[in-house]
């Protein structure tokens, strides 16, 4: 599990921009990303998200531990794009043949995918997430929708160790998972079951605290959030990035002329 | 089960996340007509974190292992709070692991609340329609089998329907979605059977959970 807030506390531009301008300029950026379908404008995608990035003070390592595993996922379909997609083959060895049109696609699939994993890292790690979630709701995120992200957020990792702790201890009573069969299938839906109880028999007492706390009476406001004229020049500057991308996407692509 | 960043279209992606918002306020709208929606957050949101954690047991099918979606018993257990939970899901794994995408967290939501709200429908109808004996138990068999299932349909539909560069002709792409889904055939009946073990088992040990999220009163 990795804590989103790892690195919410770094003083950077990005860190300092208002979050509901950085989530609007990021997200839109993304957009402007996935448009992208062009090979001749992957460069300039990569340039801006290296700047973006390099700005936000957050370590490459960091970025690289993100990448890894959505990274195989995505390795296997750019590694068929060459051989399945395309007409224009530029060699080939017995019935597979490797097309230009392909090796583009996976190119510019591969880009975006970098880029896009890029930006939600700047969305989410440059603040914390009770400030991301206060912006959401700024923005209209439906509050049911904001308060199950914040409860579900808090009581994943507490639930992620009991099913861990659970897990042992079946194991240390001879439980094996190693082949199929009815009983062992029934003793891991047992195992789920018993997480789901336990859950759901939680949240009653987690409520009950909740309403005395007060649940349900405050609403977070935009008076929380406060923004000046930087934050709306950077989503302006941000913005109008975005619109040259498409623009730029349009034009290569032969949509204007 | 998610289509990462930057594999599908702009205008998919974009498209998605308006169906998807259109159909999470259908069940928005389903839960508060409920009348106890505040009540039912932090249900909702815990049980949304035990899906999430329960997901992550692994379940050896040789000569590899799988993890369970479970969005079918989403369906049968949240009822329309099944749609925020997933979109919940999806967007936390998004921003924590980097799974699915920030621009697909829309298709992908499709891809598993459709078929969990349609689970929820169908694990309905089937419990209340069956007899009692084994009602339950095929109620839970078909939500847990169907979710799933339809899950890999639109999964592989998308993904071979969007591939860029005039990919594959009409049926070769038809047959490509076919055969990916046959092979996820295995898969679709451990789902289905561990969904049915585990309704069995809430309804000895927890049995007001199987009235669905959505549906139960105060």
């Amino acid at each position: 599990m990795h804590g989103l807030d790892q690195y919410a506390t770094l003083d950077s531009p990005l860190h300092r921009w208002e979050a509901r301008y950085k989530i609007i300029g990021l997200f839109v950026l993304a957009f402007a990303f996935a448009f992208v379908e062009d090979l001749r404008l992957t460069p300039a995608v990569f340039a801006i998200t290296a700047v973006l990035y390099g700005l936000s003070r957050l370590p490459v390592s960091f970025l690289l531990g993100r990448l890894k595993i959505p990274g195989f996922i995505l390795l296997g379909i750019v590694a068929a794009l060459p051989f399945v997609s395309g007409t224009t083959v530029l060699a080939s060895v017995g019935p597979i043949s490797i097309t230009q049109e392909g090796l583009a696609s996976a190119g510019i699939i591969a880009t975006r995918f970098i880029c896009i994993i890029t930006i939600s890292l700047l969305i989410f790690a440059t603040d914390t997430i009770v400030n991301t979630l206060k912006a959401l709701v700024a923005l209209r995120l439906p509050p049911i929708m904001a308060d199950m992200i914040l409860l579900t957020y808090r009581y994943l990792f507490e639930l992620r160790h009991y099913l861990q702790t659970t897990q042992t201890a079946v194991r240390m009573r001879g439980f094996r998972n190693d082949k199929l069969s009815r009983d062992k299938l029934g003793t891991l839906a047992a195992l789920m079951g018993n997480l789901i109880v336990r859950s759901y028999e939680q949240s009653e007492r987690i409520y009950k605290a909740m309403i005395l706390r007060g649940y349900g009476a405050n609403r977070v406001t935009t008076s929380e959030l406060t923004s000046g004229r930087r934050d709306q020049l950077a989503l302006a500057g941000l913005l109008t990035v975005s619109l040259l991308i498409v623009l730029a996407q349009l034009w290569l692509g032969g949509a204007l002329g | 089960m998610h289509i990462p960043d930057g594999v599908i279209p702009a205008t998919v992606a974009v498209g998605s996340y308006v169906v998807a918002g259109a159909i999470t306020a259908y069940a928005v709208n389903n839960v508060n007509k409920a009348g106890n929606a505040q009540e039912q957050v932090p249900k909702a949101a815990l049980l949304t974190a035990a899906f999430f954690v329960t997901s992550l047991i692994h379940i050896p099918i040789p000569p590899t292992s799988v993890h369970l979606l479970l969005s079918g018993l989403m369906g049968a257990l949240l009822g329309y709070f099944a749609m925020p939970a997933i979109l919940v899901g999806l967007i936390l794994q998004a921003i924590m692991f980097g799974h699915g995408g920030l621009t697909t967290i829309g298709v992908n939501a499709l891809i598993l609340g459709v078929p969990a709200l349609m689970s929820h429908h169908l694990f309905e109808l089937l419990k209340n329609r069956l007899p009692e004996k084994n009602g339950l138990t095929i109620a839970g068999f078909v939500a847990g089998g169907s979710g799933i299932g339809f899950s890999v349909l639109l999964f592989f539909a998308i993904l071979i329907g969007t591939i860029p560069a005039d990919m594959l002709d009409v049926d070769l792409e038809r047959q490509a979605i076919t055969a990916l889904t046959i092979a996820h055939l295995p898969l679709i009946l451990v789902e289905g059977v561990a969904t049915a073990m585990l309704v069995n088992y809430l309804k000895r040990v927890k049995p007001e959970l199987l009235k669905g999220l959505s549906d139960a009163r105060a």
